[in-house]
């Protein structure tokens, strides 16, 4: 299977080593193939792909819209009681019919008593409405919460699954963003722009059949403000929606900035580059600055806008009602009602249009998820995928490892691995040496699967990795890397990181093993000591044997190892190549050297050397040839000897 | 929450006295402009409609310009009138909303760029304490505490109070009875923010908490994924990422219910408030003491005027969430009491043109992380000019932190370190790092181009002195061999590059710096003995006529010093040459035998 056309598909792939001008996230610059997305789901637009989480929340959302109807319900009664007052207590005309049961009330039938019901009445009116408003907060909050989580957790397990490489490239503070604020369009799309919406809509059509009742020329009147209203919206939604985007762009510049520096913190003290690097920030912020105002400025446009529609249509209400109470078609009563209506008959207009607001920021928000999203994994599990079902069926011991003719690089037309083959039988040390660049991290990489091959392939046990699934397959292999990666847990937490189930006696005998049990007692809290990020309160050695432990009590048949070098001074070493031996046993090692005394007890070692394997054999056997071998024990040898 | 915490953070908001000054005059006017709003309800009522006859004055100042006062003038004056009083408004409302959005806006990049500076020059101790991304979320989103904060004790009961002021003022001329009705919901409502404002803010703080926890837990995870996939724990974290997902909702529901039973009593009592004047107000019309368009008038001023007394007493309850900000915004601004601090009058300049530079001197040095557990012990050493001097010792000996503590990251606890004489805590910081050149374990290269990496320390160093020193460090070769040679901008955490490719740019950024004293701290390390060979030819030309501190543990490194300090538990247990140690037979001797079995093999090479 050739993998090359796969690679030439992911955008920008090889262009952002160098294209670093457009800004450090490599996504930034993708655009909109990340949202066309390479999984061609063709007609999806964002916001119905979105709004699949928003129904998970179905039944919160069917509540909610009954909690909508009685607060409009109680929103279109409510100028009513003072309608009453003024054309029935004040005016003194009779009551309407529908309104006769007040006079049978008791003191009903007089005025000042009149007046103290209906004043009561705003009171029950508020109480009821406050009630459905209530509940519908409550569901609110829940449901719009529900419906991010979900996204951020798919969100999250996606890349979770992505590459290195592509974490390699994109700044983490920059993902995490997108995992934890961008996800909430979601929310702002069902609950902050669609509930409105139904709101608005019902409140729209309830007051315009009262006022079609009371008037229905005035109604008309009020009606036809709404078409200008929707040109404005569609005039100056447009820019808003492009500068929320760029202001959206500009803070995860200045996000990725200001962490990169925070990482590099060290580095930057030692330079002293403390006020450069404030400069490099404060530069970013000038930018999402002026972003920001021209957010403001084409928010205020819109506003200005959409208000000068609302004042003419209230002003022509004013003046026509005014001429139907004088020519006696209306009561002042009922032009009270109508303008009450028409004033917030302009706010669920408003509210509609200012959607747009909420939909531009959605939309740059989905944007934003949807570009990590749509990147297909460049790994990913073929449907049918089995599980390792262990190596007995395949007549060979558990844990053989077999590359055939492995091709493979980082970037499409400079491949790091050429047409390698490589075995490592049940119980073998296969030592790689080799300089660096020649490929050996990569063909650690590529065992556990963190990459496919671009052509040959790899088989576990007799089966090609691809016809594993990713759990089972990994579950086979332990590995222990340069840098170890402790987590900010506690330490019997991250040795028992593979297997959380873990007894303690397990994760302490691990320990053991790793030579790591003693420093560990030593610590605070014993086991239980949380890690620093970084594991920065640990030395190199201790880091490296918690990793080791970490490995030992994975108790995978297969074994990658990069050999944890020389963090270490003389005596600590010695107690972490016991510990790293002691892992070795009776497991397929596949290592990277950087010893002598581990390249001696290899089965094989293996030269690499432009991608291939250029020697191989004992080391005894390779020191005899003349070859690379010698040249690089050469080298050794001279960073020793002078 | 003190008022100290505000008042730290006031200075930000003052510093833009012009603008808010402008926000002010605009207030003002702009409640002239709502005082206005409702008459040409009361026109249109009263005069055009219930026939009242208009007020002399009106009607005299009208005649002049020969309009006929009739219902058809007043109903067209009406709706005229509405539409100025709009536009005088919206103008005062766009006058209003920038000047805030610029003023708020430069507050908050005030604030931001102090954090982002103190947390550039807050302790590793600390940082190690604090997870990067808490930092970043202080940085980005607490540092808008400034503007909430501004706009919930200045701007907003400004603009309140000024509209309770004009609106209570044209109210009392308009009808003083009711006038007093409508004030007495106010202690009402004071009570009811003092009695609920409290649960909000633990609310608040708890949402926050649990927030923080899932996005903590996100960026932890997204940083370790080379062990993430290893391990397969893809499923786990999941799993993780619900439970707390689920908690932060179940959080931010309770706090929704707090939240409304809040709006009932605020609301309750203002439609109380709105029934009595009501209820008032018919009794005066029906009495004749009040027409019904003043009625309405009334109604409206009521409307805007409790509007008002609610934001100014919901304030109180706003700030509570805000508080949260201010607190994790302080709490990065206040100084760590183990950071290092620049005295005044520090000396700018410490070498003189003339002599030799970068003497370094241990006098009885104590210093640790924790208090009470010192890493290093009364440590007495000196370092000539020129000199290179080797720190060997086991894991957790002390080495770092001497390296540490030369470069001031942290001030001993007692005793005292010289850099040619002058005790490092009255030089100027920028001045005491000029002179050392550090390189680390991990190259830390950022995301910039080859060449911007190796001129960190000297931004302003032209392309031939970086392709010199590359070619020094023996990185010139692979650099030309990058797509843009040069110019290639590296990946983030230098990913695209071999770990010794790394370090030998981070050579050539410390050579480039040519410092007097220069430190390495295990600078190969990292790396396998393959790479290791162009690293240490590099360093030997790096080192040339420096004062070096040098951490090794290889004896190929070690072998090259003028004098080697073994450090055992925080003190110096052995000094002298090499050779002489070695002669010796103490630990030196010990751990260094335990690598020549390692190196054994030159010898087997070259039989």
């Amino acid at each position: 299977m050739n993998r090359r056309s796969a690679e030439g598909m992911l955008p920008g792939t090889g262009a952002d080593v160098a294209g670093g001008a457009t800004g450090p996230s490599d996504l930034g610059a993708v655009g909109t193939p990340g949202i066309a997305g390479p999984t061609g789901m063709g007609v999806d637009v964002w916001w119905m792909r979105l709004g699949r989480y928003g129904l998970g929340q179905w039944r919160s959302l069917l509540l909610i819209l009954g909690c909508i109807v009685l607060t409009v319900a109680m929103d279109v009664l409510r100028p009513w009681p003072l309608k009453l007052i003024i054309d029935n207590v004040l005016e003194g005309e009779a009551l309407p019919a529908p309104a006769g049961w007040l006079e049978s009330l008791p003191g009903g039938a007089s005025r000042p008593g009149l007046l103290a019901w209906l004043t009561l009445g705003t009171i029950v009116l508020f109480l009821v409405g406050w009630l459905g408003k209530m509940v519908q907060q409550y569901l609110q909050v829940g449901a719009g919460a529900r419906m991010v989580y979900a996204l951020s957790a798919d969100v999250f397990r996606h890349l979770q699954r992505m590459s290195l490489r592509f974490h390699g490239r994109q700044p983490t503070g920059d993902l995490v963003k997108r995992v934890t604020s961008d996800t909430g369009c979601v929310r702002e799309l069902v609950v902050e722009a669609g509930l409105p919406l139904v709101t608005s809509l019902v409140t729209l059509a309830s007051m315009l059949g009262v006022m079609w009742n009371l008037d229905a020329a005035l109604a008309m009147i009020a009606l036809g403000v709404a078409p200008l209203l929707g040109v404005c919206i569609w005039f100056f939604a447009g820019p808003m929606n492009g500068r929320s985007y760029a202001y959206y762009a500009c803070q995860g510049v200045a996000m990725a900035r200001a962490e990169q520096t925070l990482t590099a913190l060290p580095l930057v003290r030692a330079f002293a580059q403390e006020d450069r690097e404030q400069r490099r920030l404060d530069g970013a912020w000038r930018d999402s600055d002026s972003a920001y105002l021209r957010l403001t400025s084409s928010q205020l446009q819109f506003k200005v806008g959409t208000g000068t529609v609302s004042a003419l249509g209230t002003a022509a209400v004013l003046a026509f009602g005014g001429f139907r109470v004088l020519s006696g078609d209306l009561t002042v009563g009922g032009l009270v009602v109508v303008l009450s209506y028409v004033a917030s008959l302009y706010a669920p207009l408003e509210t509609l249009a200012y959607l747009s607001t909420n939909l531009a920021s959605a939309a740059a928000g989905a944007k934003r998820v949807f570009e990590v999203f749509d990147r297909a994994p460049e790994v990913t599990e073929r449907p049918g995928a089995r599980v390792w079902a262990g190596a007995a069926r395949h007549g060979m011991g558990a844990g053989h490892i077999r590359f055939e003719g492995v091709t493979f690089g980082y970037e499409p037309g400079r491949p790091v691995l050429r047409d390698l083959d490589l075995e490592g039988r049940p119980g073998e040390t296969i030592a790689l040496v080799g300089a660096s660049g020649a490929g050996k991290s990569t063909v650690l990489a590529l065992i556990p699967r963190l990459y496919d091959p671009w052509e040959g392939h790899i088989a576990l046990d007799g089966v090609d990795l691809r016809e594993l699934t990713l759990a089972s397959l990994r579950r086979q292999i332990s590995t222990v890397l340069q840098d170890p990666f402790l987590l900010p847990l506690s330490v019997a937490e991250n040795i028992a990181y593979a297997r959380p189930a873990a007894s303690r006696d397990e994760v302490v005998r691990a320990a053991v093993a790793a030579q790591a049990d003693e420093f560990i007692r030593q610590l605070p809290q014993g086991y239980d000591t949380v890690i620093g990020e970084r594991g920065a309160t640990l030395s190199g050695g201790q880091r490296q044997r918690l990793a080791i432990a970490r490995a030992l009590l994975k108790d995978a048949p297969v074994l990658i190892l990069d050999e944890p070098t020389s963090a270490l001074d003389g005596e600590t070493e010695s107690v972490l190549l016991e510990g790293m031996y002691r892992l070795m046993e009776g497991r397929t090692t596949i290592l990277i050297a950087h010893r002598w005394s581990t390249v001696r007890r290899a089965t094989r070692v293996c030269v690499l050397e432009g991608g291939r394997i250029c020697e191989g054999g004992t080391h005894d056997e390779l020191l005899a040839r003349s070859g690379v071998y010698r040249r690089l024990s050469a080298l050794q040898c001279e960073g020793g000897a002078t | 929450m003190s008022v100290a915490a505000y008042r730290s953070l006031a200075p930000y908001a003052f510093r833009q006295w012009r603008r808010l000054l402008t926000i002010g005059v605009l207030t003002l006017l702009s409640s002239l402009a709502v005082a206005l709003q409702p008459w040409p309800m009361k026109v249109l009522v009263d005069y055009a409609l219930s026939g009242i006859p208009v007020p002399d004055a009106v009607g005299g100042a009208l005649a002049r310009f020969g309009i006929e006062v009739g219902p058809v003038v007043l109903i067209v004056g009406a709706g005229a009138a509405s539409l100025g009083i709009f536009a005088l408004n919206s103008l005062l409302d766009v006058g209003l909303t920038w000047s805030w959005a610029v003023a708020g806006q430069r507050m908050v990049r005030e604030l931001a760029g102090d954090v982002f500076g103190r947390l550039q020059r807050r302790s590793f101790r600390y940082h190690q304490q604090q997870p990067v991304g808490d930092s970043l979320d202080r940085l980005t989103s607490d540092t808008w505490c400034v503007y909430q904060m501004t706009d919930g004790l200045l701007i907003s009961p400004a603009q309140q109070l000024i509209m309770l002021g004009a609106l209570g003022v044209v109210a009392w001329q308009l009808n003083a009875e009711l006038a007093v009705y409508s004030l007495l919901t106010a202690p009402l409502m004071a009570w009811a923010t003092v009695k609920f404002g409290n649960p909000l803010k633990r609310r608040a703080r708890l949402a926050r908490e649990a927030r923080a926890r899932l996005v903590s837990f996100v960026h932890q995870t997204l940083s370790s994924i080379p062990v993430v996939q290893a391990f397969a724990t893809e499923h786990r974290n999941w799993d993780r990422f619900h439970a707390l997902a689920a908690d932060s909702v179940a959080v931010s529901q309770r706090g929704a219910l707090v939240t409304s039973h809040y709006t009932l009593v605020t609301g309750l009592i203002a439609v109380s408030g709105t029934a009595l004047i009501v209820y008032v107000g018919g009794r005066q019309v029906l009495a004749g003491a009040l027409t019904i368009g003043g009625f309405m008038v009334f109604l409206a001023y009521l409307r805007t005027l409790q509007g008002a007394a609610e934001g100014l007493i919901k304030l109180y309850g706003a700030l509570k969430p805000v508080e949260a900000s201010i607190d994790r915004v302080l709490e990065v601004l206040r100084s760590g009491e183990d950071e290092v601090v620049e005295r005044t009058g520090a000396i700018a300049r410490v070498a003189s043109a003339a002599g030799p530079r970068g003497a370094i001197r241990f006098e009885q040095v104590t210093f640790g992380y924790v208090p009470g557990r010192p890493a290093v012990e009364s440590v007495t050493f000196e370092v000539r000019p020129g000199e290179t001097v080797a720190l060997v010792g086991a894991t957790g000996a002390g080495k770092s932190t001497l390296a540490s503590l030369v470069a001031r990251f942290y001030d001993p606890w007692s005793g005292r370190i010289t850099l040619d004489g002058h005790d490092l805590r009255d030089v100027r910081l920028a001045e005491l790092r000029a002179q050392i050149a550090l390189v680390f374990q991990e190259s830390f290269l950022l995301p910039l181009s080859v060449a911007e990496n190796i001129a960190y320390g000297r931004p302003e160093a032209t392309r031939e002195e970086v392709v010199a020193v590359a070619r020094a460090a023996n990185a010139d070769e692979f650099i030309r061999r990058l797509p843009e040679g040069y110019d290639t901008v590296l990946g983030e955490r230098g990913a695209t590059l071999s770990g010794g490719e790394r370090q030998r740019i981070a050579i050539a950024r410390a050579m480039l710096k040519d410092a007097a004293v220069l430190i390495l701290d295990e600078p190969t390390s990292a790396l396998d003995g393959w790479s290791e060979a162009p690293i240490l030819e590099a360093v030997e030309v790096l080192r040339a006529g420096r004062t070096t501190l040098i951490i090794a543990h290889r004896h190929s490194t070690v072998r090259q010093a003028d004098r080697v300090l073994v450090l055992e538990q925080g003190r110096v247990v052995e000094e002298g040459t090499p050779a002489q140690l070695l002669a010796r037979g103490g630990t030196y001797a010990r751990s260094m035998g335990l690598q020549e079995s390692r190196s054994q093999l030159p010898a087997e090479v070259a039989a």
